[in-house]
C-alpha cells in the first residue's frame, strides 16, 4: 500500500482535528496558594473557580479561567474575612480574578501559557506553565507559578511591608476538564 | 552567694532561672492578651510571632531549669511550717512546672494546627507538631487559654504566699529566692 494512503487511513482513525473546548471543573480540583507569614509558609485555597480550555489540532490553543476570591479559605475565619476586604482582594469591587491566554507554547509534555492576569483591575502579563494529564478518563490540567502580590495591590497599606507578609505567592492548580 | 543551692538558700543559677522565667512569663501574658485582642493587622502578626518565639524560649528554659533542679535539690522549707503548708508548697511547685510546660506546648500545637507555623525570632523554622486542622486548632486554643488562666492564678497564689512568708510569718522562706537579703523587720 502506498505510504500516503496509510497516512490517510491513520489520520481518519484519530479524533477530528476541529476545536474542542472543555470546561474547567472546580469539583475535585484545587487552586491553592502559599506565601510567607512571619518567616513561615502560610497556605490557603479558593473553592470557586472555572473557565474554558480549547484544543486545536491536538494542541492547547486557548485558556480562559477565573476564580472568585470570595471563596478563599485558610482555615482561619478571621483571616478569610480580612482577605475579602479592600486591602486584599476587595471582593465587593472585584468579584473575579481572571487569566486569559494570548499564546500557548508546547515544550514536550510541559506547556507555557502567556497571557494577562487580571486581579483587582490590575492587568499584568503573566506566564503560567502547566501540563496536561489524565484522571478517570478525563483530561486534567495542572501547574504552578509564582506572582508578586504587590504587582496586583494584594495587601495594600501597612500590608505592603513584606517583612511580615511575603511578597512572593506560589499558586498551585489542578482541575479536571469536561467536554463542552 | 553560691552557684549551687545551699540548705538555706537558692544558688545563683536556680535564682536566675526563677527570675528570668518569672519576667518572661509576665511579659508573655501581657503580649498574648494584647495581641489576641488586636484586629487582623501587621501589629497582630508581629506580636503573635514574638509571643510564639518567646513561648518556645520559656519552654526550653523551663526544661533546662527542671534539669538543674534534678541535679541540685532546692533548699529545705522552714521547719516552722506545718505539714499541710509543706504539702501545699510542693503541690503548687509541681503544678507550676506542669503548667509551664503544657501552656507553651499547647500554644505550639495551636499554632501548628492553625497553619501558622513558628519561625523562632526570624532565625530558624520550628517544626509543626501536628498538621493543619481546624477542629484541633479550636481544641488547642481552648486548652492554651485554660492552662494560661490556671498559670496566672497560680502566679497570684505564689506571690501571695511568698509575701505572707516575708511579711506575716517572717520565716525567711521568700528570702531564699532573693539575690540580696534585705534587712529583716525584726
Amino acid at each position: 500500500m502506498p505510504r500516503f494512503l496509510l497516512v490517510l487511513l491513520v489520520s481518519a482513525a484519530l479524533p477530528a482535528a476541529a476545536d474542542e473546548c472543555y470546561s474547567v471543573d472546580a469539583a475535585g480540583g484545587s487552586v491553592s496558594f502559599e506565601l510567607g507569614q512571619a518567616g513561615s509558609p502560610f497556605r490557603g485555597a479558593f473553592r470557586r473557580f472555572g473557565g474554558e480550555l480549547c484544543i486545536v489540532q491536538s494542541q492547547v490553543a486557548r485558556i480562559d479561567v477565573w476564580l472568585e476570591p470570595a471563596s478563599v479559605e485558610t482555615g482561619l475565619p478571621e483571616i478569610d474575612a480580612a482577605l475579602k476586604e479592600k486591602e486584599f482582594f476587595d471582593v465587593g469591587g472585584h468579584p473575579r480574578i481572571a487569566f486569559a491566554s494570548e499564546s500557548v507554547q508546547a515544550r514536550g509534555d510541559r506547556q507555557l501559557a502567556r497571557g494577562v492576569l487580571d486581579i483587582k483591575g490590575k492587568r499584568r502579563n503573566a506566564e503560567v506553565p502547566f501540563r496536561m494529564g489524565e484522571s478517570g478518563g478525563k483530561p486534567v490540567v495542572s501547574g504552578s507559578f509564582t506572582l508578586d502580590r504587590l504587582d496586583y495591590g494584594i495587601g495594600s497599606g501597612e500590608w505592603a511591608d513584606t517583612r511580615w507578609l511575603g511578597a512572593e505567592v506560589k499558586i498551585d492548580f489542578s482541575a479536571t476538564l469536561s467536554r463542552r | 552567694m553560691n552557684l549551687r543551692n545551699s540548705t538555706e538558700s537558692y544558688g545563683i543559677i536556680a535564682q536566675t532561672f526563677h527570675w528570668l522565667v518569672a519576667l518572661l512569663v509576665l511579659a508573655q501574658l501581657g503580649i498574648g492578651l494584647y495581641a489576641a485582642n488586636l484586629p487582623v493587622s501587621v501589629a497582630r502578626l508581629r506580636w503573635l510571632s514574638h509571643h510564639k518565639s518567646l513561648g518556645l524560649a520559656i519552654l526550653a528554659l523551663v526544661l533546662l531549669r527542671l534539669g538543674w533542679r534534678a541535679l541540685n535539690p532546692p533548699p529545705e522549707l522552714a521547719r516552722s511550717m506545718p505539714r499541710w503548708e509543706r504539702l501545699a508548697a510542693l503541690a503548687t511547685h509541681r503544678l507550676f512546672y506542669l503548667l509551664l510546660i503544657l501552656a507553651p506546648l499547647c500554644g505550639w500545637l495551636y499554632a501548628s494546627a492553625s497553619g501558622l507555623s513558628v519561625n523562632w525570632f526570624g532565625m530558624f523554622k520550628v517544626p509543626d507538631l501536628v498538621s493543619k486542622d481546624r477542629e484541633l486548632a479550636a481544641l488547642f486554643k481552648a486548652l492554651h487559654i485554660g492552662l494560661v488562666a490556671l498559670l496566672a492564678s497560680l502566679v497570684a497564689l505564689h506571690v501571695a504566699a511568698a509575701l505572707r512568708h516575708e511579711l506575716v510569718l517572717r520565716d525567711g522562706v521568700m528570702r531564699r529566692m532573693l539575690p540580696w537579703k534585705p534587712p529583716s523587720g525584726d
